[in-house]
């Protein structure tokens, strides 16, 4: 078993890196990300469009590895993963933010009220000062990010989103009933 | 009694004391669902969670730690080596974790820098604790490996029992060593993370306990050591059997290959069928023997260990494990079903009839080792474990439906879920027979300090022959 | 998956092993005990353990190699107790002797 595990360890760490089969590299967050259906697959899988500058600007790989790096650490500081999920691992107070990158409030809420002119910038200022735009009961406690640092996660969250997760969530941002 | 079984006490006070602060912050963790204005900025979910999943883990390993230091030195014959220093190590560690939990509780988190994952909180899950802390816990388990190596080395003598245990130890430690990176890709994180995780709920703890419940099934029933011996060798094999690649269904979506839905699914859903043995044996064990023992609290906490384990893990496990099932199931309050019940099953209960097993050899009265409090305890808990898990399940399946497999688990969706009234009832009844845990506990306690102490009645006056 | 097919088989598939942890443990007391009717109930538990494999092969919208594994594994099921019993039963005999 552990000599098969150990094969497959490799392979996966291998299609995990970042630029692997099924992490894109960091500057991905230069693109535009989607998510959509794979009929050979059949599972949603991310789609890496067109150029698309994050923050107004366009960053070089090393750049955005930086900024990568920056945004674990933040993720890590404040223990974000101890109310949220990624990937749906960790703990279940916040959302899941394995495509929050993707959520449609973010442009439907978040950026008239924060009166921010990009998704982005919305995120930015929400994760700044979660307790002057809370949308429910349940809120997001201050956590003293800065403006670099909000970037970063924000960032963080764009890349994570163009991630293959073997289409986990499912149909993300559709809703779908039963007849 | 061994100065190293003289440690065992005090690794067991400071579990179960630690088990009372897991209690108390799981009751408040419970509590920001319900009032989610609760000390909002001041001292929010993620800080009480904290504190409830890691004296989780460190009263486990205390518990399991002291159970070794208690049945080493009967299984060999003679003091622990190098005991001195594991004496020392435990007030270490206990002021470790006491610091770390005031830092947690206090300073809660830092700055995004190197220091702030050296000295206050590294925000991973179950390993949060500051590098300087888990250094510190790298230190104790080494010198505990030490401890069980170089006292078997010194006795020239090593059990079947004892081999099993020693060749466990040494993946349990290394596989801590996860406890210090931080990595950025998130994918390359989790999937050592759940080697860490996985690795030790799954497969090490399992055969650890596996180890300590053969000893204890030698104290508490007299079974021969052939017997456990040969029942360890099979349960461990079907174990790690099924757990090692049954690793694979925490790699179904955290961006790696899609071969894991069909390993890990399949591994995974092989590992109940071991759990079903178990119950068999519990169920052998306890009809052979009448349901008569000596140590009643410690048989039924056996078999709510042999049961727990098999419905927590097993049942629960096989119902949302299938990728397909889990694809809706993951990341919502099934998956807190599922662990709770399943680390109270193969774990807690364990513990705890380890712990009633001990107490009897040291208390002064141990042919009396019953008591009415016992019961209170037992049921209590039980029940107050088992009315916390089919909320946490209705809350799970409620978000599985609404959030996930008809709502496209969006933020919107999520909040949907988590306003249904269904998962609201299921939080408030979560937190009620949270409470009815927490006097469990406190009766727990009170038996575990009082039961098999002799009570001295005077002696009836004498009358004089008429 | 439909939320309602999603939530029938999740509740098949635990019904089904704790329908196997019923037949288990009843077969083992009954056997110990040589209860007849225990043993008899722990059969009926394991027919009831078939009869959610049937449901869920037949049902559910798993994949057909999911669906052959479980029918398999319902058929594996059903040898574990004796199986157990007669290991400890051979362990315990061979330990007196």
């Amino acid at each position: 078993m552990l000599v098969v595990l150990a094969f497959l360890t490799i392979d996966s760490l291998d299609a995990s890196r970042a630029g692997g089969r099924h992490v894109p590299n960091y500057d991905v967050i230069n693109h535009h990300i989607g998510y959509t259906y794979d009929w050979s697959r059949r599972l949603e899988v991310p789609v890496i469009g067109p150029t698309e500058p994050l923050f107004g600007k366009t960053y070089t790989l090393q750049e955005a590895t930086d900024l990568m790096s920056l945004g674990k650490l933040v993720i890590q500081s404040r223990a974000c993963m101890d109310c949220h999920t990624f990937f749906g691992n960790g703990a279940y107070y916040g959302p899941d933010l394995t495509k929050a990158w993707l959520d449609p409030a973010w442009n439907q809420i978040w950026m008239p009220m924060t009166g921010s002119k990009t998704r982005a910038e919305a995120m930015v200022e929400f994760l700044m000062h979660p307790d002057q735009y809370p949308t429910w009961t349940r809120r997001m406690p201050n956590l003293h990010l800065t403006h670099p640092e909000a970037e970063a996660v924000v960032a963080y969250l764009k890349w994570m989103s163009a991630i293959d997760t073997n289409g986990f969530p499912a149909h993300f941002g559709r809703i779908e009933t039963q007849n | 009694m061994y100065r190293s079984q003289k440690l065992a006490l005090r690794y067991f006070v400071a579990a179960i004391t630690l088990f009372g602060v897991m209690t108390a912050a799981g009751l408040l963790s419970a509590l920001y669902y319900i009032d989610s204005s609760l000390l909002y900025n001041v001292f929010d979910f993620q800080m009480a969670k904290i504190l409830h999943i890691d004296t989780l883990v460190i009263w486990l390993l205390m518990g399991f730690i002291g159970a070794v230091y208690w049945f080493l030195p009967k299984e060999l014959g003679r003091e622990v080596v190098g005991i001195w220093i594991a004496e020392v190590l435990f007030y270490v560690f206990c002021a470790a974790v006491v610091i770390v939990a005031v830092v947690f509780i206090v300073v809660q988190y830092g700055g995004s820098n190197e220091f702030s994952m050296w000295f206050i909180n590294q925000g991973r899950k179950y390993v949060e604790a500051p590098r300087w802390a888990a250094v510190g816990v790298v230190v104790v388990v080494l010198a505990f490996v030490f401890n069980v190596t170089a006292t078997a080395w010194r006795a020239r003598k090593m059990t079947g029992l004892l081999g099993v245990l020693i060749l466990d130890l040494v993946p349990l430690a290394v596989l801590y060593l996860d406890a210090f990176p931080k990595i950025t890709n998130m994918s390359h994180d989790l999937y050592w993370w759940w080697w860490l995780v996985h690795m030790w709920v799954e497969a090490t703890w399992e055969v650890l306990i596996g180890c300590l419940m053969a000893w204890s099934l030698m104290e508490l029933m007299g079974t021969s050591r052939r017997i456990v011996e040969t029942w360890l060798y099979i349960e461990v094999m079907l174990v790690l059997g099924t757990g090692i690649l049954g690793l694979g269904h925490h790699y179904f979506w955290i961006g790696t290959p899609q071969y894991w839905l069909s390993i890990g699914g399949f591994f995974s859903a092989l590992e109940p069928l071991p759990l079903l043995g178990m119950v068999v044996h519990a169920v052998y064990d306890a009809g052979a023997n009448h349901m008569k023992t000596t140590n009643r609290p410690a048989f039924y906490w056996v078999l709510a260990e042999a049961f727990g384990n098999f419905i927590g893990a097993g049942v629960f496990g096989f119902m949302m494990t299938l990728p397909q099932i889990n694809l809706y199931s993951h990341g919502t309050q099934w998956t807190v079903s599922h662990g709770h019940f399943a680390f109270w099953g193969a774990y807690g209960c364990g513990v705890i009839a380890i712990m009633y097993l001990i107490l009897q050899r040291t208390r002064n009265a141990p042919e009396h080792f019953d008591s009415r409090a016992w019961k209170w305890g037992f049921g209590l808990l039980n029940l107050g474990l088992v009315g916390m898990v089919g909320g946490l399940l209705i809350a799970g399946i409620t978000q599985a439906i609404y959030e996930r497999a008809e709502g496209g688990s969006t933020l919107q969706a999520f909040v949907v879920a988590s306003e249904h009234p269904w998962f609201r009832s299921a939080m408030y009844a979560r937190f009620i027979f949270g409470l009815v845990f927490a006097l469990g506990y406190l009766a727990l306690v009170y038996d575990l300090l009082t039961i098999g102490r002799r009570v001295t009645v005077a002696a009836p006056a004498q009358t004089a022959p008429a | 998956m439909t939320s309602a097919s999603l939530f029938a088989t999740s509740v098949a598939l635990g019904l089904l092993v704790l329908s196997g942890g019923a037949y288990g443990v009843l077969y083992t007391l009954g056997v110990a005990r040589s209860n007849p009717l225990l043993i008899r109930t722990s059969y009926a538990c394991y027919a009831g353990q078939l009869l959610l494999v049937l449901a869920v092969c037949w049902g559910s919208p798993l994949a057909s190699l999911w669906k052959l594994f479980i029918a398999v594994s319902g058929v594996a099921y059903g040898f574990i107790p004796p199986a157990t019993w007669r290991l400890l039963e051979t362990l315990h005999h061979n330990q007196a002797q």
